[in-house]
């Protein structure tokens, strides 16, 4: 046991060294005035402030709103994006009719929907949360319809010598045997979400932690700015590392070492 | 006393399209299988002994001809029709326990647990319930395999080269293992081989194929007792029996007899 803690200990380690020199560079040029002060902020300012924003509670208030867009998007958009994906998959017919629209509209960048979207739903919540649902829905759709799609045809054997119904098929064969490919499906369609979130809030927002950001800039507080944009990285990693970890307990069975 | 299968192939011929044309891949298939009978369908690869299993299993369906089973015919896969395949197609999602089970219908949830535990024990693997496919060994995950086919007593095995990918003493292992399974479960087992000794080691009757097109080249009935021993003069002669049908026999320059 303390051998995999500290071989885990090891691997956190590793990956700070490059955030850690980046800071110190940082806040070397700052010091030595190699830049403009308003422009680059030294890291330690960007701490205060953020210290500041959290102590007067404005920044949670950001972040929640901006979390709450990212959790009904990302549900609405994955969710119609799991559902296409499996009916697509199950059904050639289904494929055949909506697969040409589907690539067509996901070769559509997602900004170019923005103006559409605001005509359409406004510029309140509506439109961001259908905005990040957009986002959300094809990496889903695609990674559903690959990982059942790419079920070996052994498996579907085994079933059919059971005489499985087609639901028991779906339920204890196909699923099971694409959530690797699903838990793939989530983890961009959540990135995404995330990513979208802030897009939407730089575009139209009067809350939110990509609003901190616009606002940071129209003031011309660059520390603001820095905070948000550190605040972001920093939770959608947070998500990365949450659903990577869930993602491997529920998977136990994988392979340790992948042989095949 | 459970009810075993009787089966029927009665002019079984079946043909895949293909790009070329169609291939002929089983032709004019006659063949009867008594009630708990142990049968081994040897032959070169291609041959289509692996098709003919699944036209039993009911996973190829479109062909000629008639397979009856205790005088029904057939009509796609069904539970009185037990199959082990040549990779063991465990789910790996699924502990041995839940792999076992998977199958079982309509049974309530103790009695479903009861008969898991009895086939586990069946196949020797007491222990690894909670073990996930991917911690067993090969011979192992066969055993799985095997114990999942038959948790809803079928009336017939089949057995598409189930051991092939082991190595040669657990192999031997298996041949017991399986033999004593047959007996006690008092089950029609036809397997697909291509390894001659087992074919021996196990059959009541070796069918000998022949390909393109698959035919029906000779049945052998393996009068020897059991439990068989290979080390007997019997056995060796049974082997070259079969070997000669595939011209890979040993010319005798001269017969002896004691």
């Amino acid at each position: 046991m303390p051998f995999i803690k500290s071989e885990k200990i090891k691997t956190v380690a590793i990956g700070l060294i490059v955030p850690i020199l980046l800071v110190i560079f940082i806040e070397v040029i700052c010091k030595l005035e190699m830049v403009p002060s308003q422009i680059v902020i030294p890291p330690h300012k960007v701490v205060i402030t953020f210290l500041e924003l959290m102590n007067t509670g404005e920044l949670s208030e950001h972040f929640r709103i901006s979390l709450s867009r990212v959790l009904a998007g990302f549900v609405l958009g994955a969710s119609l994006g799991f559902i296409t994906g499996t009916v697509i998959a199950l059904s050639k017919r289904s494929e055949r009719i909506v697969a040409p629209l589907l690539s067509a509209l996901s070769q559509v960048p997602l900004f170019g929907w923005i103006p559409i979207l605001i005509l359409w739903f406004g510029i309140g919540e509506t439109f961001k949360v259908v905005f990040i649902a957009f986002g959300a829905f094809f990496p889903m759709l695609i990674n559903t319809f690959e990982g059942i799609h790419g079920v070996p045809k052994s498996y579907i054997e085994v079933a059919r010598a059971f005489e499985f119904s087609s639901v028991k098929l779906l339920g204890k064969v196909l699923l099971p045997a694409a959530l690797p490919s699903l838990f793939t499906g989530i983890k961009l369609a959540l990135g995404m979400s995330w990513m979208l979130v802030v897009g939407a809030e730089l575009v139209a927002a009067g809350e939110g932690v990509g609003y901190l950001i616009v606002w940071g800039r129209q003031l011309f507080q660059m520390d603001i700015v820095f905070v948000g944009i550190a605040v972001v990285g920093c939770i959608g990693y947070l998500m990365f590392l949450t659903l990577n970890t869930f993602e491997s307990s529920l998977m136990r069975w994988h392979r340790p070492t992948a042989t095949k | 006393m459970k009810s075993t299968g009787t089966l029927a192939v009665k002019n079984v011929s079946k043909k895949f399209k293909s790009q070329e044309g169609e291939i002929h891949v089983l032709d004019d298939i006659n063949l009867s299988v008594k009630s708990g009978e142990f049968i081994t369908i040897v032959g070169l690869s291609g041959c289509g002994k692996t098709t003919l299993l699944r036209l039993i299993v009911g996973l190829e369906s479109d062909y000629a001809g008639d397979i009856l089973l205790d005088g029904r015919k057939l009509n796609g896969p069904s539970l009185d029709r037990g199959i082990v395949f040549q990779d063991h197609r465990l789910f790996p999602w699924l502990t041995v326990e839940k792999n076992v089970g998977l199958g079982i219908v309509g049974k309530t949830d103790a009695e479903k647990k009861e008969i898991v535990q009895n086939h586990i024990e069946l196949v020797g693997l007491k222990g690894f319930e909670k073990s996930y496919p991917y911690q067993l060994s090969g011979g192992m995950s066969q055993r799985a395999a095997i114990a999942r086919s038959l948790v809803n007593n079928p009336k017939i095995l089949l057995l598409d080269e189930p051991l092939g990918a082991l190595d040669a003493l657990t192999r031997m292992y298996m041949h017991k293992e399986l033999e004593r399974i047959w007996k006690k479960e008092s089950i029609t087992m036809i397997m697909v081989t291509h390894d001659v000794d087992e074919a021996v080691y196990l059959s009541d009757k070796i069918v000998v194929m022949s390909a393109r097109p698959g035919k029906l080249q000779k049945i052998i009935p393996v009068p020897l007792s059991r439990p068989r021993d290979r080390a007997s003069i019997d056995f060796a002669q049974m082997k070259e029996k079969v070997l000669e049908e595939f011209m890979l026999h040993t010319e005798q320059n001269f017969n002896y007899s004691i």
